[in-house]
């Protein structure tokens, strides 16, 4: 599988996990993913699963306790103005989770396919204009930029006596100073590298030609299996609620 | 022979200006490959492993002359690493390296060989030797070369006394004396990641009134132990006591050590030293008498540092002052203990030999002081005990 194919199919997977579909489709796009990820990645599913379950389960015990433990309502009732239950509150907000979940464990899938490629090589793989290839390093940079800056700020003012590394009140009362410190941080980290390294070097026409080496193929091997299958499924997904009346 | 270029002088007198003239003119050849002090002006920043970084680099068309690889550490070893974790020192060995792996014809460095520890230095200036012909043209900037050198054409430049003239003798001679308590290590365990341990059961004491110089190889650890004892890191295992009192920085905050970071800009609290001074004095306060740290007195410091104004914007500052007015807060007073991680670097010889005699008076005020540095020469000025980092043990030697 490219690359190519797995963005693809993982673009189609979360387009049908946002696009509302009932239990029926839910249960059978939870079906594909999970074929998905058995086929292409085996054991590293898991990790693909207890990532997801990480982001979405504090965000699925907060709309719980919102919806079936305040509102006691579904937002379709609220709506349509009709007596409410827990029940359907509870429904939708499985509901709602599911569907998350989905669209975190698809994303998560996709890059843990080809875990093996650098980020640039990675990008260097896709089939993408250079500008666009550009454009995706520049941002991981800018990510890893700012990373770089809260780690710099955070050991100046815990050096300082300002903010502690465990949790601390004093960490309350200060920790908004860790903003101002980052941004100084990450905008003399940029101006460094903008003023210096890469006029003198070129550094981003070396960007450019290290993107361009390489042949990234647009779909080939596997992805004329999956992306068929997943299309064809998606029709599934979208009809399966819409015949055969209410599950 | 290929050019060698040695631009010498003090600080403040135009060396890096004349660098950056030398590339934008493609003086040294179309194309110059650069590494510049610390890490934002050594690596890309545009790749978040240390193989994309090589990768970037490497030469996609073969090089007029096939080049050696500079290759000191392995770094397919730790590819997938990102190269902000690297040491500073690994830094620049990795910028070397990717420049050696480069179709570039030339190569500018600006003061970033002082990182090196003495083997990797040798190593660097070894290779950039006007022998190997295969680098077409050097530029190096560097306080610790004098010339002449061998096959090098120095320039040297005139300094300019007024620009941030620096003495911080002074300052510390108007110290009040005190006794800084002793800081034992018992146990202590560290790593990064697990199973790779930076530190195994590292036990030592460090009196108060003593200056040590913490000394080991690029990469082994002599700023995290920094980190380690000012609370930005906790240990896995083992204790500190200070003064014979469990110390525990990183749950209750630092309260005993002024320390002076590698990069100065990886120290500042605020826009302006009086922000980063402000900030201090809140931490601070209640556990260091207020006339320490009032605006008089810093000012006066600040001065003695070259700095004329509390309202200086540090990241206005050229790098050079930063550094120095880095030491502002060490050579307040204001802690018992003071940590220096490479004071010297950039620095030029009337600097570096000014601050050796300001920490030998700190030392014999009471105070303790812990430095690390690979300029040799700047440490035997200064009295003091050799610590040895290395095989996760920190050893007196």
């Amino acid at each position: 599988m490219t690359p190519n194919g797995a963005f693809a199919v993982g673009f189609v997977l979360i387009a049908l996990a946002a696009s509302n579909p009932g239990p029926r489709g839910l249960a059978l796009l939870g079906a594909l993913v999970l074929a998905f990820a058995l086929i292409e990645l085996r054991g590293a599913t898991v990790i693909a699963l207890r990532r997801a379950a990480v982001v979405v389960l504090p965000l699925a015990v907060f709309m719980g306790l919102v919806w079936v433990g305040f509102v006691g309502k579904a937002p379709y009732q609220i709506a349509s103005a009709t007596a409410g239950t827990r029940d359907a509150a509870l429904a939708y907000v499985a509901t709602l989770s599911g569907r998350l979940f989905l669209i975190v464990v698809v994303a998560q899938l996709v890059v843990l396919r080809f875990r093996a490629l650098t980020p640039l090589q990675l990008i260097r793989a896709l089939a993408l204009p250079a500008s666009a290839k550009r454009v995706l390093v520049v941002t991981l940079s800018l990510i890893a930029t700012l990373r770089h800056a809260i780690d710099r700020a955070h050991t100046a003012l815990i050096a300082a006596g300002t903010l502690t590394r465990a949790a601390s009140l004093r960490n309350l009362l200060h920790g908004w100073r860790l903003m101002q410190a980052v941004w100084l941080s990450a905008i003399t980290i940029m101006l460094g590298r903008m003023r210096d390294k890469w006029p003198v070097e070129n550094t981003i026409a070396r960007l450019d030609r290290a993107l361009a080496s390489g042949e990234a193929r647009p779909f080939a091997g596997a992805d004329r299996i999956w992306l068929p299958v997943v299309l064809g499924a998606g029709l599934l997904i979208l009809l399966a609620d819409r015949v055969g009346g209410a599950p | 022979m290929a050019g060698r270029a040695l631009i010498s002088g003090p600080n403040f007198s135009g060396r890096s200006a004349a660098l950056m003239g030398l590339l934008r003119d493609g003086a040294l050849a179309p194309e110059s490959f650069y590494i510049g002090p610390y890490s934002e002006a050594a690596l890309s920043g545009l790749t978040s492993t240390i193989a994309d970084e090589i990768d970037i680099y490497r030469a996609t068309t073969a090089p007029r002359t096939p080049r050696p690889a500079f290759s000191p550490l392995d770094f397919s070893a730790v590819g997938r690493r990102e190269p902000q974790t690297l040491s500073g020192g690994e830094q620049v060995l990795l910028a070397l390296h990717c420049f050696s792996l480069s179709g570039y014809g030339a190569l500018a460095i600006d003061t970033a060989l002082e990182q090196l520890d003495r083997a990797n230095r040798a190593a660097a200036l070894d290779y950039l030797d006007p022998r190997n012909e295969t680098i077409e043209a050097v530029a190096l900037i560097d306080n610790r070369l004098v010339p002449p050198l061998a096959g090098w054409r120095a320039t040297e430049r005139a300094a300019d006394p007024a620009a941030f003239a620096c003495d911080p003798r002074r300052p510390v001679a108007a110290l009040s004396r005190r006794e800084a308590p002793a800081i034992e290590i018992r146990g202590l365990c560290f790593g990064y990641r697990r199973g790779t341990d930076i530190f195994r059961a590292v036990d030592l004491t460090l009196q108060g009134g003593t200056a040590y110089r913490l000394a080991g190889p690029n990469g082994a650890g002599k700023t995290t132990l920094l980190k380690l004892l000012v609370g930005v890191l906790a240990p896995g295992a083992g204790e500190i006591r200070l003064g014979g009192e469990r110390y525990r920085p990183w749950r209750s905050g630092n309260r005993a050590i002024a320390l002076a970071t590698q990069n100065p800009d990886h120290q500042w609290c605020g826009a302006t030293l009086r922000d980063d001074l402000d900030r201090r004095r809140a931490a601070f306060a209640g556990h260091v008498p207020a006339e320490a740290l009032s605006d008089a007195r810093i000012a006066t410091l600040a001065a003695a540092l070259g700095i004329a104004s509390l309202d200086a914007h540090l990241y206005e500052l050229p790098l050079a002052a930063r550094k120095r007015l880095s030491w502002y807060w060490p050579l307040s007073g204001a802690l018992p203990w003071v940590m220096l991680d490479e004071p010297s670097l950039g620095q030029d010889m009337a600097t570096r030999e000014r601050l050796a005699a300001a920490i030998g008076d700190l030392t014999a005020r009471g105070y303790g002081v812990l430095f690390v540095t690979h300029d040799d020469d700047f440490a035997d000025r200064i009295p003091h005990r050799a610590l040895a980092i290395g095989g996760m043990q920190v050893k007196a030697t």
